[in-house]
């Protein structure tokens, strides 16, 4: 029963589109279908929808948590999960901007947030890789006294930032780009092909996939464990460096409920939370359905509670959504 | 059959994702009797626990339960009829008290609120019938023993008041006299009319408590209504291990006396709990096999030696060289690899398209001139190389591997380790769950590459496998080698009288 | 890879780290501060004798978690004032945002046996209880800012206007708008924390006082009390309201971001009114640079009042200006409107946020 009697597949011969596309892809058409239609449900409820300025600021509202979401992603899809992502922007936020780090300049303060981030995120992989520890709690733990320390640096003030250079990102466009939307570009194109084209990303897909084959395969699963948190914990940086320039502050209060966000838009955008199967561009267009979503309620004058309704529906439609899709290719 | 029976299968088909693990069972059993299933590993035994107890439902066949069809949705519908199923890994919750598991989903109550003096006396009562009074009622079930635990088990089928009850393996975690115990509350059951399927690898057990014996290989029943006294062992033995299709074995070429350098040189190797003492060499070009009933400790001595499990002493030498404890890394850099038992959890991405599942194991030779960028052109190229010399069909390198049939998907595995630079195959039941047609491609395949140079070390609980595809064998029993020598010098009797001795008596 | 490299480049990865670890380490600080502006509050009433030394009073203190700038300077007034006076032994607790938290440090206080207890509670209602249980253990209780339910819950109540400071901003904002000849103006409002109690009574005095003038509000967006949130749901407000009269922000720590939002949006066609009456926003009237033209006072100066008045409570002296003998049951602050006119008078009673 084993092999069919049809000719095997010439390989020269390309198959239809359609039918190349994994699950995940076509899942993100559905992810696009969404978006469009809340494109059409803004155009339609509100003038200011559909104009360069709004569009640009829906972008530039996607930014900082869409960077934040890249390394989400790469977590999930090697199977562990970062509760610590709104703790650590936070943190980073802050020690950016303490007075002794802003008297080295801009540059230094954006180097001593991402080395924050990088750093937060290597204590997550080593306990969780080498310590054997569950992602949750180390990243829960993180979550908790990240933040604690980063409200005792800030002695639970607001830290101006002084330096017009950082503040200046938030307000600089590149050939009529936003730098910020920019920046989120550049670093979702580093990511996909870190994730897709290289050795890292295939054993990350491997490990989320299933752990005990890559193990047997001799792929040292720790290292690669532990990198994948030092990834999140350097977006949570470049992410804070952005939230420096838009808010012109650090600040503990910074990145609040981040981790939610970013879990909810990669798992709407068709990353399996188990790990082992996921998109980039999948998360990113759950963050811009998501943004879309509160701009859309903010442009008709519409209470957040129902806002916050709205969110909770998308996620629970998605998962349903995914978890056909799974059980149709299984 | 008689009109005593209680339940009827006939013709089940259960059939999973490139596996057709139930390809056709019948299987009748009455009450007041006990009835034994017998089968290798792979046989089909569990899956067809879960199928009448309702974890599975059948693709195919008919179930009639006291003379009705019946098809059970859920568990809870198998138990409602009165089937109560103890599995192998046991499932009642550690966290809860002996009377609360053993009235779990069924308990005393009104309005939602325990009468827990009331359930505490009964469930006590239960024990007391199956000669277990000095389990505590109150007792976590966590804090008990295992033979404990599986009293507890029992406790709760009668407590359901099941007419049928399903063992899987109840005495693989029992000490020798606590085995005497079971039986014993097992007698009593049958005297009341209750119906028990009883599933073991140890003959001498279903000799002293079985009636009948259904025999059931590759998914299907090749004997029913044994007598469990009177049959001979030797006929159970070859119902088990007997096949219809006789599989060509290719011819050996190589020399079992080479006096070659080594490839692989084990010595004294332990696994605590597992095996121990365990001396062997691997040379290039030369098929070595291990033969034992399965818990023998053929399995953990491969993923020992791979790495997969710490040694407990012992060393394992590459070419010479010594391999560090627990580490597969250092392993494969010297030139092994492992496919393993469990082939779907163990070694393959399901969902993932062939070539990525060949390639997994050679990434980093998979590159550009960039460290770790991938060449995906390569890659595609060379998984779609290896898999056309192995013949994988169908010949797509990016259909996801759970398309793909059991033999198949054996061969993505070989082919994986035939990407790199392996020297040393370690196969653990490589033909498990792959159908006969396929079997002797295998075959020729791993006889070809021991031709090429390549040292096989071969676990299999099939023993003509063993005989047939190895130039050496080692036969183990309960962790411990007790025979060696070139394969065609055994037969597969002789190695049956070696594995069994002391167990079939 | 052979071992030379691997090595080699573990080397430098370590030493990169180390030098990370020692520059992140020197940022921490937070020293070379600005030259500490008090802040200290200046109430002059002296020469009532009531500042002289008197029986020694144990004052208990405990209020929600400091985390955002207001909450932070209420609890750094009232230990300033306490500090003040050598009579006063001040026994502040942790801060928490869990009010079941803070109910048990409030019973751990009661234990103790202070004398005066002083309390801004995370939730009114939630903490009334325990306020009686003080009470009635001979506890006198200063409710600070949000009320108990019960009056049986304290000996004197002082807190701000909550609806009066949205009367404040409204008057301000109609009256300017009035001046202008505006007609139909559109204006904004950034609440805080849509679902507390104190938001609503800001926004329904705001919108009262808008009413007077016959206006109304167009744009209500909701922030969380932060810096990024503020950021976040003014740019959108901007991008729903294409053209703006006037904004006003119910909170001067999210100002921040709601005028970082406004900077990169490059608007300046509205005038805009904060609240509370933080430093920075202050400062920013008095350049009188921007948008930003005034802010109506919620002061955290209330905090060292209230420990004042439980001094004179614990000491049994009234407030001398008033011809009762004991100290009044409850005492609501107004909220006063700062612009460039005023500003200098209110500059030293500015917060950091």
């Amino acid at each position: 029963m084993s092999v069919s009697t049809a000719p095997p597949a010439v390989s020269t011969q390309r198959p239809g589109v359609l039918a190349r596309m994994r699950g995940t892809e076509v899942r993100n058409l559905g992810l696009v279908a969404v978006l469009a239609v809340l494109i059409v449900i803004g155009a339609v409820t509100s003038e200011n929808f559909l104009t360069t300025d709004n569009l640009e600021n829906i972008l530039v509202s996607s930014s900082v948590i869409g960077v934040v979401t890249i390394g989400m992603t790469f977590v999930i899809i090697g199977g562990g999960i970062d509760l610590s992502v709104g703790a650590i922007v936070a943190l980073a936020s802050v020690w950016a901007t303490t007075l002794a780090t802003q008297s080295y300049g801009p540059w230094m303060m954006a180097l001593c947030a991402i080395l924050v981030g990088a750093g937060a995120g290597l204590a997550n992989g080593l306990l969780i890789a080498y310590g054997r520890l569950v992602p949750f709690i180390v990243t829960l733990a993180m979550m908790v006294s990240a933040r604690g320390l980063a409200a005792r640096l800030a002695d639970n003030r607001t830290q101006l930032v002084n330096e017009q250079g950082i503040k200046d990102l938030a307000k600089t466009d590149v050939l009529g780009i936003p730098l910020m939307v920019i920046i989120l570009a550049v670093v979702a194109a580093l990511g996909w092909i870190l994730l897709n084209r290289t050795t890292f990303g295939r054993r990350t897909f491997a490990i989320g996939g299933n752990t005990e084959a890559a193990r047997l395969a001799g792929i040292d699963t720790r290292l690669n464990t532990a990198l994948l948190y030092v990834l999140s914990g350097t977006c949570c940086g470049i992410a804070a460096v952005m939230l420096l320039a838009r808010t012109t502050t650090g600040s503990s209060t910074h990145g609040n409920l981040y981790e939610l966000d970013a879990i909810a838009a990669v798992i709407i955008g068709g990353t399996l939370l188990s790990g082992g199967r996921g998109t980039l561009i999948g998360s990113i267009l759950g963050v811009l359905v998501f943004i879309t979503i509160s701009n859309i309620f903010i442009l008709n004058n519409l209470a957040t509670e129902t806002q916050n309704i709205a969110k909770g529906l998308i996620i629970v439609g998605a998962v349903l959504l995914q978890r056909r899709a799974n059980r149709d290719t299984t | 059959m008689d009109d005593g029976v209680l339940l009827r299968m006939r013709g089940i088909v259960k059939q999973f994702p490139g596996v057709r693990a139930l390809d056709g069972v019948d299987l009748d059993v009455a009450a007041g009797q006990v009835h034994c299933l017998l089968g290798q590993n792979g046989a089909g035994k569990s899956t067809l626990i879960r199928v009448l107890a309702g974890a599975h439902r059948p693709d195919e066949g008919s179930l009639s339960w006291e003379g009705e069809d019946v098809s059970f949705s859920s568990p809870s519908s198998a138990i409602q009829r009165g089937i109560a199923t103890i599995y192998q890994e046991l499932d009642l919750v550690p966290g809860l008290s002996v009377a609360d598991n053993l009235y779990l989903g069924h308990e005393k109550a009104t309005a939602g609120f325990v009468h827990r003096s009331a359930q505490g006396a009964a469930a006590a009562a239960v024990l007391k019938k199956l000669g277990h009074s000095e389990i505590p009622v109150s007792r976590e079930v966590g804090r008990l023993s295992a033979a404990q635990q599986q009293i507890v088990s029992l406790a709760r089928a009668l407590a359901r008041d099941a007419k049928l009850i399903v063992m899987d393996e109840p005495s693989a975690v029992l000490a020798h006299d606590e085995v005497d115990n079971l039986f014993r509350v097992i007698r009593g059951l049958i005297a009341e009319n209750v119906a028990v399927v009883y599933i073991s690898h140890r003959l001498e057990e279903i000799r002293q408590i079985g009636d009948m014996v259904t025999v059931l290989k590759d998914g299907r029943t090749v004997a029913t209504g044994l007598p469990a006294k009177s049959t001979p062992t030797p006929e159970l033995v070859s119902l088990m291990t007997g096949r219809n299709v006789e599989y060509l074995f290719p011819p050996r070429t190589s020399d079992p006396f080479s006096s070659d350098a080594p490839l692989l040189q084990v010595e004294g190797l332990a696994l605590k709990g597992a095996f121990e003492g365990v001396d062997l060499v691997v040379r290039p070009g030369e098929i070595v096999g291990l033969a034992g009933l399965v818990g023998a400790g053929r399995s953990e001595v491969l993923e020992t030696i791979y790495g997969a499990r710490r040694r407990t002493t012992g060393t394992v030498r590459m070419e010479g060289r010594e391999l560090p404890a627990g580490s597969v890394r250092a392993a494969v850099k010297a030139g092994m690899g492992l496919a393993p038992e469990e082939r779907k959890s163990q070694a393959l991405l399901l969902g993932e398209p062939v070539a990525r599942n060949v390639t997994l194991a050679s990434l980093s030779r998979m590159t550009k001139t960039v460290p770790g960028w991938l060449d995906r052109r390569r890659e595609k190229i060379t998984a779609q190389e290896a898999t056309a010399g192995l013949e994988v069909r169908p010949a797509d390198v990016t259909r996801a591997v759970k398309t793909l049939s059991g033999g198949n998907q054996q061969k993505v595995v070989l082919a994986r380790w035939l990407l790199g630079s392996t020297k040393l195959l370690l196969l653990d039941e490589p033909t498990r769950g792959v159908d006969v047609g396929a079997r002797s491609e295998i075959y020729a395949l791993v006889r070809r590459l021991a031709d090429d140079g390549m040292g096989v070390l071969l676990v299999s609980s099939e023993v003509p496998e063993v005989l047939g595809l190895a130039d050496r064998v080692l036969v183990m029993r309960e962790g411990q080698v007790v025979h060696t020598g070139p394969a065609d010098e055994l037969d597969e009797h002789r190695v049956l009288d070696l594995v069994m001795e002391g167990i079939a008596r | 890879m052979d071992g030379f490299t691997l090595d080699r480049r573990r080397l430098l990865a370590g030493s990169g780290l180390l030098g990370a670890a020692g520059l992140l380490a020197a940022c921490t600080s937070n020293e070379p501060d600005e030259p500490e502006s008090t802040g200290a509050s200046q109430v002059a009433n002296t020469g009532s004798g009531n500042d002289e030394p008197g029986q020694e009073v144990v004052i208990g203190f405990s209020a929600p978690a400091a985390d955002h700038g207001w909450i932070g300077a209420i609890t750094t007034k009232a230990e300033e004032e306490a500090a003040k006076y050598e009579d006063v032994d001040f026994q502040a607790v942790e801060g928490s945002n869990d009010v079941n938290q803070q109910i048990s440090q409030v019973e751990t206080l009661i234990s103790r046996n202070v004398n005066v207890l002083v309390i801004l509670p995370f939730d009114g209602n939630a903490l009334t209880e325990v306020g009686i249980k003080a009470m009635e253990a001979g506890i006198q209780v200063i409710n600070l800012d949000r009320v108990f339910s019960s009056a049986r819950g304290y000996r004197t109540y002082i807190g701000g206007d909550n609806y009066g400071m949205g009367a404040a901003a409204g008057y301000y904002l109609a009256q300017q708008l009035t001046e202008k000849g505006v007609k139909d103006p559109v204006i904004g409002e950034v609440q805080g924390i849509a679902d507390l109690p104190l938001t609503q009574d800001r926004s329904k005095g705001f919108e009262e006082a808008l009413a007077t003038a016959g206006f109304k509000v167009s744009n209500k967006v909701s922030a969380q009390f932060t810096v990024e949130s503020g950021q976040q749901v003014t740019s959108n407000l901007l991008q729903a309201a294409p053209k703006l009269d006037a904004l006003w922000n119910h909170d001067d720590d999210q100002g921040l971001g709601v005028l970082a939002a406004i900077e990169q949006a490059g608007r300046d066609e509205f005038i805009m009114v904060g609240g509370a009456g933080s430093r920075n926003m202050m400062d920013l009237i008095k350049a009188d640079s921007g948008v930003m033209k005034a802010t109506v006072t919620y002061p955290p100066s209330m905090a060292a009042s209230a420990v004042k008045l439980a001094r004179l409570v614990g000491q049994s002296k009234g407030m001398a200006d008033l011809v009762e003998l004991g100290v009044p049951a409850s005492i609501t602050l107004t909220s006063e409107t700062i612009t460039k006119e005023n500003v200098d008078q209110y500059l030293s009673l500015g917060f950091e946020s």
